[in-house]
């Protein structure tokens, strides 16, 4: 499973979780989800911290 | 694609149908598939969508179907569980989560309704609200501790969208 990254605007990072049942591969979303003009990576689920105790303090890397 | 309509009470077809007779019915132990074809107005009793039967209709009101929705978790890793219209959901920080559509509404005059379960039992009120983001494309949601403002991660969150 992947997931999408990219750095909002306020410093940190959103994460764009696909639904399985669109029938788009994680590359279209990526074009459609994330929005213009922003870097983004797609990385494996497993790279996303699953503690989200200090969520709003992820950085984009 | 094929559209095969049967049901326990007979289809009706409307005047200038598809090919059927005017007000034409379709037998209850009959079966037509229709393949490209446009009904206009049609009468559809009790039918069947694939395997599905459509719930028998009570009273005269319209009926408006959900256009987008989404179960998803919002604690721990990520992930949707169900959807229908929904190609992701961003996740922007604890509690605030963005729904993007696959086939985007028709204006911004769509009613979002939501749902979720805490992750911890409390005393304290929730409050779910549509965020900053309110387009034909996405819309933003938001959990929030009633008492102190602080955003929070449900354990389950739902969303429904209608138009």
């Amino acid at each position: 499973m992947k997931r999408i990254i990219y750095p909002t605007d306020d410093g940190g990072v959103a994460v764009i979780v696909p639904a399985a049942e669109c029938g788009l591969t994680i590359e279209e979303i990526a074009a459609k989800d994330v929005p213009e003009g922003k870097p983004y990576k797609i990385v494996d689920v497993a790279d996303i911290p699953s503690d989200r105790t200090f969520r709003n303090a992820w950085e984009y890397t | 694609m094929a559209m095969t309509i049967s049901g326990t009470s007979g289809v009706t077809f409307p005047a200038g149908g598809v090919g059927n007779p005017a007000g034409a019915v379709v037998g209850t132990t009959d079966t037509q598939t229709l393949t490209n074809k446009t009904l206009t107005s049609p009468t559809l009793t009790t039918p069947n969508i694939d395997s599905a039967q459509v719930a028998t209709v009570s009273g005269t009101a319209p009926i408006y179907p959900c256009r987008a929705w989404v179960n998803f978790n919002g604690t721990g890793t990520v992930a949707i569980r169900a959807s229908g219209n929904v190609t992701s959901i961003t996740d922007n920080g604890t509690g605030i989560y963005t729904v993007n559509f696959t086939t985007a509404m028709f204006d911004v005059n769509y009613s979002v309704t939501l749902g979720a379960r805490p992750a911890s039992s409390g005393t304290n009120g929730r409050s779910l609200i549509a965020g900053t983001t309110y387009s034909t494309s996405a819309v933003q949601i938001q959990f929030i501790n009633a008492a102190d403002t602080a955003y929070l991660d449900p354990d389950v969150y739902c969303v429904s969208v209608f138009r």
